[in-house]
């Protein structure tokens, strides 16, 4: 997935199916506007089907969720997260947002580290589903 | 009955709705640091911020301290109470470490402030889903009589705002929180200064996106309609507009 449309919506091709209409699902269900709402969903209901719809706004709501509890307590990112993530916060500009200032920034040995580690992180990241899905043993 | 099965104009799956009628009893139940008709004001208020004048006006602000005035409130909770729901609802990517001392020197507690963050998050979640799918707001449950427990766990700074308790930390009372995982993402900890809370967070997160265990595998997607590419883009794009670093 190209993780700039997650930043930049639409604009940019992600490569996950049915991104436009998910995305305007998205962008138009955190807001009041409910002609917009019905639109966006009828979209998507056209596209993927029913089913999708009611999975779609569960996922729409429970990030609505997730991020009141991630800043309203102000909780730092997980340690290693902090570390494997750094260089795609900056090429996203994450850093930006406001409540970055709740995970203490890396040390410049942990910088140097998070960028010999980022071209590993997609390796690291499918080992772990391997190994979480039981497709391979842990040594 | 609290949230009735759904047909029109989309049939929303039955787990959904039976999490959500267990959330309701429990809003309505007392917690460990509010009455039962406190913690209903506060879902009541939830709903209020939305149409309140003074958050909307905060809102468009280059910063909420420049503007002044009311919550259009509907309850009697205390003005502190009153103002983190509507901030927490309406502007929560720009509280700060500062505010919520402030917060505290006016008299709202850490772990009541946590009941409070756990109660609103739920509302906004359930309402939030409602107006998705183009349906009408369930009507706020009847409070339960009884007191709160004042019930507080071990819980350590961990670099949040707010204490909380790690897994390795957790006693027999609260022991079922984080369903037995030896780790668990800050997120998940964020509440735990009131474990009700958690419980709350983790059925909601079941049936709307995916049990806390099974997060961690990148592939999987719960048997959803939805790939998790899929769902991982939506929930990227929603975190992205709502400022959410974490």
């Amino acid at each position: 997935m190209n993780l700039q449309s997650v930043t930049n919506g639409s604009e940019i091709q992600s490569g996950v199916r049915c991104q436009d209409e998910l995305i305007r699902f998205a962008e138009a269900a955190i807001g009041h506007d409910e002609v917009k709402i019905t639109e966006a969903r009828q979209a998507l209901r056209e596209i993927m089907g029913d089913k999708a719809v009611v999975d779609a706004a569960g996922v729409i709501a429970n990030f609505q969720r997730m991020v009141r509890i991630a800043n309203g307590a102000g909780i730092p990112l997980d340690k290693p997260m902090a570390l494997v993530s750094a260089p795609m916060r900056s090429e996203l500009g994450l850093d930006n947002y406001a409540s970055s200032v709740n995970t203490p920034e890396l040390s410049l040995m942990q910088k140097i580290l998070a960028r010999l580690l980022n071209p590993l992180v997609p390796v690291l990241f499918k080992r772990i589903a391997k190994r979480v899905s039981g497709e391979e043993k842990a040594p | 009955m609290t949230f009735a099965a759904i047909y029109d104009p989309i049939e929303v799956r039955p787990d959904i709705l039976d999490a959500f009628s267990k959330i309701w009893q429990t809003i309505a139940s007392p917690g460990n640091w509010w009455h039962g008709a406190d913690r209903v004001a506060i879902a009541a208020e939830c709903r209020s911020a939305v149409t309140c004048s003074l958050c909307e006006e905060r809102k468009e602000a280059l910063s909420p301290n420049f503007v002044k005035g009311e919550h259009q409130a509907v309850s009697n909770l205390p003005m502190v109470a009153i103002d983190a729901v509507h901030r927490i609802t309406m502007d929560v990517s720009r509280l700060t470490k500062t505010w919520l001392e402030q917060c505290r020197e006016a008299g709202l507690s850490d772990a009541q402030y946590v009941e409070l963050l756990g109660i609103v998050v739920a509302v906004v979640s359930i309402d939030g889903f409602h107006r998705a799918m183009g349906l009408p707001l369930e009507p706020l449950p009847e409070p339960q009589d009884g007191e709160p427990s004042a019930y507080r766990p071990d819980a350590k700074d961990h670099g949040a705002w707010v204490d909380t308790v790690n897994p390795a930390d957790l006693s027999d009372e609260e022991a079922d929180i984080y369903g037995g995982v030896p780790q668990v993402g800050n997120v998940f900890t964020a509440m735990s200064l009131v474990p009700d809370s958690v419980r709350m967070l983790s059925r909601l997160s079941a049936v709307q996106y995916l049990e806390a265990s099974d997060v961690v595998n990148p592939t999987f997607n719960g048997g959803r309609a939805l790939s998790r590419m899929q769902m991982e883009l939506l929930a990227g794009r929603v975190s992205s507009l709502s400022d959410c670093f974490y």
